[in-house]
């Protein structure tokens, strides 16, 4: 491994009210690809603007081939060589793949005017080096995949003359086959003496392209070490600073009969023939990516959208949930996966929040009594340990505290079937752990309960049983004891992109 | 974001919601609690006695008092009901309209079967006319905007139709006389205000009812998926705003004592200034009926004193315009340092 070509030391960042970034260190060698993980929330996009110059750090260092530098802006990182690639790509989608690739360093003839020749030769052999030679010149950007769009990323970082390349999630929205081939990409940039900062959520993937990987919680750096000293399950206790048992509270339950029995599902184009069972005090996950239709599904169930087909039954009757009005009064109760947009009136106070879908049983003949709905709020605070004062508007509280608030309504209906969607999205690590703790104890108490998330350290440690969907289907079903990342990745990938129709491609 | 939290001392600024509901006890009291978002209305409205009171020697009056309250009771009841259609983040324009409309069918009832009859018939018929506009913007997904402009249309047009567009006369005395009348000093239609006052109150922050309506204008998506019946709650509100519209009109119609089908033109806009002023966010969901109350009073005192002043109508008009947006910037910066510490 080379010279470091882009360092940080002791690097501190804070913004009113968080410390974002503590005193972090990190450096990035010619030929070296440097994972970086974390949960969300641990400062790794923090790092990432500082690296580019986008964010000044407060305190700390920056060491451009060992001399301390100065991004006062991302111009100054690109002249420093350091590109990088964020997760939502900035390829221009009406402009040809040659012109993204030559956009903003254009070759020009005297006059100022373009030199097509010239840059198409740029971009061909660009193209070229990443793997992307087969990419055509003149196809507009918008019209590439996912992928592809990500390799014509690189080509440009590399037309830039990039020596250091970072890269936010690159394989986040990328199915399994067009993941691989980036991975290759980035090999071929290592082998070029690149240096690679890469961030990403797949820690198998993390462990295979790495060299080195540093992991951040809190905005500190907590080990940083090889493939072989890292593997998945301690990547995930330093990112969560605990040992998995203790993160993931899973006990084995009695199961108790079925409760939800879906059959058929159907409304396209979302989602179609959708079958599945849950049993009391059974925790079903539902993993699956981004537009695979698992909220959509959820919302259907529970009578938020129509169906077109399908059957849902209820203990064993067929029953007809078609407002979220009726699936409430039948117990079926629904956390939505947007906890702002659908779950909370943000101007109404936590207690009224939590009261929402209960106030007829604190209020007689339509009136509501004060000290019933007060004793009744002030107990499920006291339940779910919701921190902040619940009187004020809720938005004055933590997303933690907040996606309480909206358990606590529904715990207070005593659900028998209780779906959560993306349940922990956003929320601390401390708050994770009881929502974790909520889940477990609803089930133990008797609620099947339906866990969507797309988070895969979720799915296999916290249920007895997953669903992975893609593209609008169930691609498979899963027991707890056959629950592994290539196993649900495969599948959620299943349902194929438009550049590769049905990959099933376990790598 | 509205993150301001009720301070002790904001709880006795506004009177009413002390009287009335300041129970204290423990109460949620962020958007449940009865009194005001900011002090500045109430401080407003006392500027504005303050200062008429120094400039005219009629102002600071029992009789212009109950003039101002006599003239303010129609424009507060009308008020009341918008302020239940804007808090599900709506707004009615028809209430005019309605209350034009209602005039004439009361005055039509009450010419052959007398005055009970003919309140009944009005209040009856300004609730189907709000069932209309609830059922228009709630089922059939109308913007609120447009469902009640054409009701605007279709009222104005019915009331014109029956009466062939010429008043109604012929009303019982004892109808018109009640408008002249007064309970221990306080004319009828105020007392008749305060009690749609109280209703109001009552409904928003007392039952079930109201808390929906706050969740629905507040979120009406977290609201559906609660299980709320957005769709009936909102519908609802129209009803009930069309109602207290209705009894507007008949206040109107006793004091001119016929049946009018056209002097209510500008009372949707009336009646959406004072809600405004008087805090009530047009995207639903804040605000309180306390407020509303106050900005009638600002809105009529601020007519009255600058009648007594000799200022022009139309001068008026323009300086209406200016209050109401130097009130709503007022209260907005004064909630933003509020929360911003």
């Amino acid at each position: 491994m080379g010279e470091a070509l882009l360092a940080v030391t002791g690097i501190g960042k804070s913004y009113p009210g968080v410390h974002a970034l503590d005193d972090v260190s990190l450096e990035l060698r010619a030929g070296e690809v440097h994972a970086l993980v974390g949960e969300n929330g641990a400062g790794k996009s923090t790092l990432i603007k500082i690296l580019c110059g986008a964010e000044q750090p407060n305190s700390g260092r920056l060491l451009v081939r060992g001399e301390p530098a100065r991004f006062s802006g991302p111009g100054d990182a690109r002249r420093a060589g350091v590109v990088t690639i964020f997760q939502e790509l900035s390829t221009q989608p009406y402009l040809s793949v040659a012109d993204n690739v030559v956009l903003g360093a254009e070759p020009t003839r005297p006059g100022n005017v373009l030199n097509r020749q010239k840059a198409d030769d740029i971009a061909r052999k660009a193209l070229e080096r990443v793997g992307g030679g087969s990419l055509p010149l003149r196809r507009k950007a918008g019209r590439l995949t996912t992928g592809q769009r990500q390799i014509l990323e690189i080509a440009r970082a590399i037309a830039l003359d990039a020596r250091v390349v970072i890269m936010d999630e690159p394989t986040a929205s990328l199915p399994a086959s067009d993941a691989e081939r980036l991975l290759q990409t980035i090999d071929e940039l290592r082998r070029s003496g690149c240096a690679i900062l890469f961030v990403s959520h797949r820690l198998e993937e993390v462990r295979a392209i790495a060299d080195r990987i540093t992991v951040l919680r809190n905005g500190r750096r907590v080990g940083t070490g090889t493939p072989a000293e890292m593997s998945v399950d301690r990547m995930l206790e330093l990112m969560v600073g605990r040992s998995m048992d203790d993160f993931f509270p899973w006990e084995a339950r009695d199961l108790g009969d079925v409760v939800l029995d879906v059959e058929g599902l159907t409304r396209p184009p979302a989602f179609s023939d959708v079958s599945f069972q849950v049993r009391a005090g059974e925790i079903l996950g539902v993993y699956g990516l981004v537009g695979a239709g698992r909220s959509e599904v959820m919302r259907a169930i529970v009578g938020a959208d129509r169906l077109t087909a399908g059957t849902i039954s209820l203990n064993g009757r067929v029953r007809d949930l078609r407002t979220p009005r009726h699936a409430v009064n039948a117990g079926v109760c629904y956390l939505p996966e947007e906890r702002k947009a659908d779950g909370l009136v943000l101007s109404a106070s936590g207690r009224e929040n939590m009261a929402m879908a209960t106030w007829s049983a604190v209020s007689r003949l339509g009136f509501i009594r004060r000290n019933a709905f007060k004793a009744r709020t002030d107990k499920l605070a006291d339940e779910l340990e919701i921190r902040g004062n619940i009187n004020a508007p809720v938005a004055t509280l933590s997303g933690g505290n907040q996606q309480k608030v909206v358990i606590g309504r529904w715990l207070a209906r005593r659900p028998s079937v209780m779906i959560l969607d993306e349940p922990t999205r956003g929320i601390d690590v401390g708050a994770k752990v009881q929502v974790y703790r909520h889940v477990q104890r609803l089930a133990a108490a008797g609620t099947a309960v339906i866990f969507v998330t797309s988070e895969l350290p979720e799915v296999m440690h916290l249920s007895d049983r997953a669903l992975v969907m893609a593209a609008g289907r169930v691609i498979t079903e899963l027991d707890r004891d056959e629950l592994d990342e290539q196993r649900i990745l495969a599948a959620a990938f299943a349902g194929g992109s438009a550049s590769d129709p049905g990959a099933v491609n376990p790598r | 974001m509205q993150t301001e939290t009720p301070r002790p001392e904001s709880s006795d600024t506004g009177s009413a919601s002390a009287a009335v509901g300041g129970s204290g006890s423990g109460f949620a009291r962020s958007s449940m609690h009865l009194g005001l978002r900011t002090i500045g209305l109430p401080a407003g409205v006392l500027a504005l006695i303050v200062i008429f009171a120094m400039q005219s020697s009629v102002f600071l009056t029992v009789a212009n008092f109950q003039n101002v309250g006599l003239q303010a009771a129609a424009l507060a009841m009308i008020a009341f009901g918008q302020c239940f259609v804007v808090l599900t983040a709506g707004f009615d324009l028809s209430v005019g309209a309605t209350a034009s409309l209602v005039s004439v069918v009361a005055a039509m009832a009450m010419q052959d079967f007398g005055i009970v009859p003919g309140v009944l018939v009005g209040v009856a018929a300004g609730a189907c006319v709000g069932l209309v506009n609830g059922l228009v913007v709630a089922r059939m997904d109308v913007a609120p905007f447009v469902a009640t402009l054409a009701m605007l249309s279709v009222a104005t047009g019915l009331g014109l139709m029956l009466s062939d567009g010429t008043p109604v006369g012929g009303l019982p005395s004892d109808f018109t006389a009640l408008a002249t009348q007064q309970v221990v000093g306080i004319p009828v239609p105020v007392v008749g205000a305060v009690v749609v006052f109280l209703a109001g109150l009552v409904t928003l922050h007392g039952t079930r009812v109201g808390r929906h309506i706050y969740a629905i204008g507040g979120n009406p998506d977290a609201a559906r998926l609660s299980g709320i019946r957005v769709a009936a709650i909102t519908t609802l509100t129209y009803v009930v705003c069309s109602a207290f519209s209705a009894l507007g009109g008949l206040v109107l119609t006793a004091r001119v004592g016929s049946g009018q089908p056209t002097f209510a033109g500008d009372l949707a806009l009336q009646s959406i200034t004072a809600v405004v002023i008087g805090g009530v966010s047009l995207a639903g969901g804040q605000g309180s009926i306390v407020g509303v109350a106050f900005g009638v009073l600002f809105v009529s005192i601020l007519a009255n004193g600058l009648n007594l002043l000799g200022v022009s109508s139309y001068t008026q008009m323009l300086v209406l315009g200016v209050a109401l947006v130097v009130v709503v910037v007022a209260d907005r910066r004064a909630r933003a340092r509020r929360s911003g510490r």
